[in-house]
């Protein structure tokens, strides 16, 4: 985020003498500059508040009401429902499942991300069709990917069984969606298999910015692969990685379809996360009242993690600039 | 490097051809669940229901691709949703374009502010605002109304579209827009004259990434859209899920025939989601 260097309002330049005819057009300029970027970022706030910043609000209201399907004049109740939810054992296990869940998917699918974007950093014949190769699920959109892994999950005929019969003393049974831990494991793999190109897209970008003859002098001095890694590739691209880790926290933190469709966040409520327990209240036990109080604690973690992002981002410009 | 000893040579080689089995085993685990998908698309039933799987494909048969078609009312659906995703994406294009221009080229109070909201409300997990805004579409009759689901959309995509066409526009120097400001060009004339045509890979990359999410969008969808005859692909498909009564074959077929137009599109302009997604880069 850049910060304004400008004085704040017009007023210093209004005060000038009347003569100095430039700095007078200037501040009208400025002036007139200010009314159109109100005039244009405008309608785009609007349009934000009344779908996001209102329903926000809404829902804080929401929170503290005793709202559900069919009680249209709802009363206020007050913290009732954060009483509730904070002595509510599923609300704990739903936001240990979305720290696991999101913690799991971050270092994986980055992980990945960062396997494969290495793998085509340098150049060979063929490296095109390969990058747009392992693009292709970040192109398949959600609800196909789940349709995929439902069937190769399949608990009678999916592929993946097979793994039983190829390790010794895996004993699977079938239950990648329907038994405990193993549900867990499987989410994270498919929101592994969905998310990892994007990662590993913008990954390559940064790499590509790692001058090549600092890896060469390396090379010169007889670092090997994992030493010119180390010292060389990752701090170029740790502030790319590190902001990167947060952004797909965020993601992984607001999924909802690859957890809801596959699990439906069950066994029992062993992969609910935050998200697909504001859903489970609001659409299936049609509490809203107590779905949007989960809401407002998922807004807390969302705030929490957004703060961190823009403070990381902040530092490394700031390093930058220098 | 006719220099080089051929000794030292042989384990290059060795390596390049590590390399190459690496990069065909990485890719051939990624594109599995696609190749999976496709061969029971194209076989009956019966070939694929048992255990333990065939490999590969041991009859081609394309009447999953057929029934789909006449047993649900699938061409409704893809119909649906894609009105749905233009529409967001005319929105999102048109403003992110806008609100880029008010971020990279004007200079103005409560700039920084602007920027610090949208990225905010690119964080918001969708879900926070779900039962408001269902509650608020459902006392303004909008439920069931594709046009109204457009418009939250686009709400969502919106920033993210913003923060990429603002990096985009960043990097044109300033003295090509400041010069024609001078010649007497007015802001609007700069933006379409200037900025527009020379983003022009990064709004690309702002429309697709726009149609993908309205494309694949499903929690918002599933909420504001109750019946049948209105549903985009992405409901229609998910419905089909807890029923136990659509055949395999015809349910992947269903689901691949839905992914088409995603991957097509994104074969087609790679190249400018790729340069458009990295000038965006994450630092947004």
């Amino acid at each position: 985020m850049t910060t304004s260097t400008e004085p704040k309002g017009g007023g210093v330049v209004e005060a000038s003498p009347p003569g100095n005819a430039s700095t007078v057009r200037a501040g009208r300029r400025r002036r007139k500059t200010n009314v159109l970027a109100y005039l244009l970022a405008g309608p785009i706030l609007l349009y934000e508040a009344v779908f996001v910043l209102y329903p926000i609000v809404q829902g804080v209201r929401l929170s503290m009401t005793d709202a559900s399907l069919g009680s249209s004049d709802s009363t206020f109740v007050g913290a009732r429902n954060y009483d509730r939810l904070f002595h509510d054992p599923d609300f704990y296990g739903d936001l240990r499942n979305t720290l696991t869940y999101a913690l799991a998917v971050v270092v994986i699918a980055v992980g990945v991300g960062l396997g494969t974007a290495l793998l085509v950093n340098r150049r060979f014949r063929g490296r095109g069709v390969v990058r747009g190769l392992l693009m292709a699920p970040w192109a398949f959109p959600e609800i196909a990917t789940v349709l995929i892994f439902i069937w190769i999950m399949n608990p009678t005929f999916g592929v993946i069984n097979v793994i039983d019969n190829v390790v010794p003393g895996l004993d699977t049974s079938g239950g990648w969606l329907t038994s405990s831990p193993l549900s867990m494991v499987s989410v994270v793999l498919i929101s592994t298999w969905k998310t990892f190109p994007f990662y590993s897209i913008v990954i390559l970008a940064s790499l590509q910015a790692v001058p090549e003859d600092l890896n060469e002098a390396a090379r010169v001095d007889g670092a090997n692969v994992w030493r010119r890694f180390r010292h060389v590739t990752l701090p170029s691209i740790r502030p790319t990685l590190i902001l990167l880790s947060l952004l797909a926290f965020i993601f992984a933190f607001k999924q909802f379809s690859l957890i809801w469709l596959t699990t439906g966040g069950g066994p029992g409520r062993d992969t609910e996360t935050l998200v697909v327990a504001i859903y489970n209240n609001a659409f299936k036990f049609y509490d809203y009242s107590y779905g949007a109080t989960i809401g407002v604690a998922s807004l807390v973690v969302t705030l929490l993690v957004t703060v961190a992002i823009m403070a990381v981002q902040r530092r490394y410009q700031e390093d930058s600039d220098r | 490097m006719s220099a080089i000893p051929s000794t030292t040579r042989r384990p290059g080689r060795t390596r390049a051809i590590g390399r190459y089995v690496l990069i065909v085993a990485v890719c051939l685990v990624v594109l599995f669940p696609i190749y999976w998908m496709l061969i029971t698309a194209i076989q009956t039933p019966a070939s694929t229901l048992r255990y333990p799987p065939h490999p590969w494909p041991t009859d081609i048969n394309l009447n999953g691709f057929r029934k789909v078609f006449s047993d649900l009312p699938i061409a409704r659906w893809l119909g649906n949703s894609t009105f749905l995703a233009l529409v967001a994406t005319a929105i999102t294009t048109v403003l992110a374009i806008i609100g880029a221009y008010t971020l990279a080229a004007l200079r103005w109070r409560g700039r920084a502010l602007f920027g610090l909201l949208l990225m905010t409300t690119q964080m918001m997990p969708e879900a926070i605002v779900v039962i408001p805004i269902y509650q608020l579409y459902s006392k303004t009759h909008l439920i069931d109304n594709l046009i109204a689901l457009s418009f939250l959309h686009a709400a969502f995509v919106l920033p993210i579209g913003v923060w990429i066409l603002r990096s985009a526009m960043a990097g044109i120097p300033r003295e090509i827009s400041e010069a024609a400001l001078i010649d007497g060009c007015g802001h609007l004339a700069v933006l379409r004259r200037i900025m527009v045509p020379l983003t022009s890979p990064a709004i690309v990359a702002v429309a697709v990434v726009a149609f993908f999410a309205s494309w694949g969008e499903y929690l918002f969808a599933t909420t504001m859209i109750t019946t049948s005859e209105r549903y985009p692909a992405s409901v229609g498909l998910a419905t089909l899920i807890g029923q136990l009564d659509t055949p395999v074959d015809e349910l992947l077929a269903g689901g691949l025939i839905y992914a088409i137009a995603p991957v097509v599109l994104f074969v087609l302009i790679q190249r400018y989601i790729i340069s458009g997604l990295t000038a965006g880069g994450v630092k947004g």
